[in-house]
């Protein structure tokens, strides 16, 4: 028997499907959300069924979770990201304390005690610091986002980004590239301006090791760096940060009858 | 369309103090306050909702004067001494929220300049008066106890009534002595005998002491339901806490206070027995059969229409206890009113160190056996956001997590209703789990 998790996010949505009797991922879909979240999370369900070869009715029970949990008619619960990124990031590290994770919109910092969360923080009213806000800035510069960690490892100084708005902070670069200022300067300091941000929210809940990095901007090395370096700590990254929040989603449905 | 939807409508075509006063007119004729009153299922918000709109009718009328503005940590004990028909702006910012108003008024305040990091509370009040939506007061009162935004955004109203020489602020000190008791009664006693040499009223001493006498029976009454909601988490529906700011602090003094608050035992006391078909008895039984997460609230909450009670009902949570109906202060001496006044705003938990407010919360939570506690943010009150670690890292301490709820209690579109759900939800999965 299998269960299903769906994450339906502001930018991306995940499905996994678990197999109940070895905790084998059977498979995952990334897809993009649109502007249709409703059928973007039918249409990856039915993908990921097809990747496993699985039919519907041998999925037990499915849960949703991510902002548009609300809205997918065909889960048996929603349960919210909190839980559920917390559950499924301790599936894949079974001792760790803290889960970061940056969405498309959101970004959590969620603490975990015998892998429940027990706290959590999140950002409100502005999404900078997240990747929507990446996504912004990458294509102010014109450079390709895969390539913001190769730049912020081999870049030794950089630019300070002094607003937080996205809209603001997208001016502030096209008036810096204006100036002549070199671009890789701008992305090393635009990345150490959304790890200051988490940084802060990290120290609210109170940072405690093992530490993993989950959601879409956990792919980004460079800003992985830069979070360990200013936190000192390790942060370990599943191999596909992505899925963590349907990852748990999937195994917190084994507990609905 | 319901009766308050008519209300919201109308006023929201017609925003005018000339019909406010109409509609109220209108409103209070006793049969359509009755056919009001029994929309409401609890007989305390009942009782509550008529009483309030017979005294904004009372408030709004030419014919009554004087009417006062005060802030909502005074003494209104005052207030009912003095004859004066209070008006608790704060309160009027809350009803205005709910009303739907509170877009208008906020537009206006931010058009003549009031900030936005300015409490939405007094924003939405300085906005409605250069609406001209409130009543002429003949004098302000207010304090520096707890809120900043009060002392100042009210001097600048004083201002604008042209009163400025019937504006009062009462200087709170920051610790309870024996000088301080004594400097803050003189303050008292100087606002009283100043208003009725204005007023041309005869100083009754006699009054003010019955008027304590009334505020100690409040009090006793409040004790009591809140020693009942020590036991019991089942309410009559739709009852909510927050909902009673206005008779807590501005009716403090009143029969109305005594009779309202007695309502409310009794109504408490009766319900969950009601419910208890087996006939044994109720309360621990009935929370331990239905698993009930009991909630602390700390702060106010939002009084637009919003998600957050109906959303702790269905997942079986229930706010037992709200910090804003603790009894802070003691029995009061009739003999003494203007000393027994000052008592009362020096003890109140918010004056001072956030220790006193830090110990109320930690004794509130052991009482009414708190699961969780949630304390709403409130944009821009400082008072009580700047505590919220403190208060976060103590209840931890004694095992008892703390959701920080970031929100407006007046501005619906400075916090988004997703957000508050998931934060809410993902605060009752950690309870459950």
């Amino acid at each position: 028997m299998y269960t299903c998790g769906v994450d339906v996010g502001s930018v991306s949505t995940e499905i996994v499907l678990l197999n109940s009797k070895n905790n084998k991922i059977e498979s995952y879909v990334i897809a993009s959300t649109g502007s249709d979240s409703k059928n973007a999370a039918r249409a990856a369900f039915e993908n990921s069924l097809g990747r496993a070869g699985i039919k519907s009715n041998e999925i037990k029970t499915i849960v949703a979770t991510g902002y548009g949990r609300v809205n997918v008619p065909f889960a048996d619960k929603n349960i919210t990201e909190i839980s559920c990124h917390g559950r499924g990031a301790a599936s894949l590290f079974p001792d760790l304390k803290t889960v970061i994770d940056i969405g498309g919109q959101d970004s959590k910092i969620i603490k975990l005690e015998d892998g429940n969360p027990v706290d959590f923080l999140m950002n409100d009213k502005c999404a900078a610091g997240t990747g929507r806000f990446l996504e912004v800035m990458a294509g102010a510069l014109e450079v390709d986002l895969e390539e913001f960690a190769t730049i912020f490892i081999n870049t030794d100084e950089k630019v300070d980004i002094t607003s937080t708005c996205t809209v603001f902070a997208e001016s502030e670069i096209v008036s810096l590239i204006g100036h002549g200022v070199d671009k890789n300067k701008i992305i090393k300091g635009l990345i150490y301006s959304i790890t200051d941000r988490i940084i802060s929210m990290v120290e609210r809940v109170g940072l405690e090791e093992p530490v993993c990095m989950t959601g879409g901007v956990a792919k980004n090395l460079g800003v992985v760096k830069a979070m360990e370096e200013k936190l000192g700590t390790k942060i370990y990254i599943p191999d596909e940060p992505q899925i963590t929040g349907a990852l748990g989603a999937a195994y917190l449905a084994r507990k609905i009858d | 369309m319901s009766i308050k939807d008519s209300v919201k409508t109308s006023i929201k075509r017609n925003l005018s103090q000339r019909y406010i006063k109409r509609l109220l007119g209108i409103i209070s004729a006793k049969p359509l306050l009755y056919a009001y009153g029994s929309t409401f299922q609890s007989a305390a918000d009942k009782y509550l909702n008529i009483f309030t709109i017979e005294s904004l009718k009372k408030a709004y009328s030419d014919n009554n004067r004087p009417v006062g503005y005060g802030s909502i940590f005074l003494p209104y004990e005052l207030f009912h001494a003095l004859g004066i028909t209070p008006l608790l702006p704060e309160v009027m910012a809350g009803f205005m929220a709910a009303l739907e108003l509170a877009p208008r008024t906020l537009e206006e305040a931010s058009s003549n300049w009031y900030p936005r990091d300015l409490c939405t509370f007094h924003r939405s009040v300085s906005g409605a008066i250069e609406l001209d939506l409130l009543p002429e007061p003949d004098f302000i009162i207010t304090t520096n106890l707890a809120c900043d935004a009060a002392q100042k955004s009210f001097y600048i109203d004083s201002i604008k009534y042209n009163i400025e020489n019937n504006f009062y602020m009462i200087d709170v000190p920051y610790h309870f002595s024996k000088r301080s008791l004594s400097y803050l009664t003189g303050q008292i006693k100087k606002v009283y005998y100043d208003i009725c040499s204005k007023t041309g009223a005869e100083p009754d001493p006699d009054r003010f002491k019955e008027v304590i006498k009334l505020s100690n029976e409040f009090r006793k009454w409040a004790i009591k339901v809140n020693n009942l909601r020590k036991v019991i988490a089942d309410y009559p529906p739709y009852y909510n806490g927050l909902n009673f700011i206005l008779p807590f602090h501005g009716l403090a003094g009143t029969r109305e206070a005594v009779t309202l608050y007695r309502k409310m035992y009794e109504e408490f006391k009766e319900y969950p027995n009601k419910k208890d078909t087996s006939g044994g008895p109720a309360g621990d039984k009935l929370d331990k059969e239905k698993n009930i997460k009991r909630i602390l609230w700390l702060h106010l909450k939002p009084y637009y229409r919003n998600e957050i009670f109906d959303i702790l009902n269905s997942e079986n949570c229930r706010v037992v206890f709200e910090e804003m109906n603790y009894v802070y202060w003691p029995e009061l001496d009739p003999e003494r009113p203007f000393e027994s006044a000052a008592k009362k705003m020096l003890s109140h938990f918010l004056a001072g160190s956030i220790e006193r407010r830090v110990s109320m919360i930690l004794k509130s939570a052991k009482e009414y056996k708190a699961d969780g506690a949630i304390l709403f943010s409130h944009w821009g009150c400082r008072q009580s956001n700047g505590g919220a670690r403190i208060i976060k890292d103590s209840l931890k301490k004694i095992n008892i997590p703390t959701l920080i709820l970031d929100g407006d209690c007046v501005d619906k579109n400075n916090s988004s209703q997703g957000q508050i759900k998931t934060r809410l939800q993902g605060f009752i999965e950690i309870l459950k789990s």
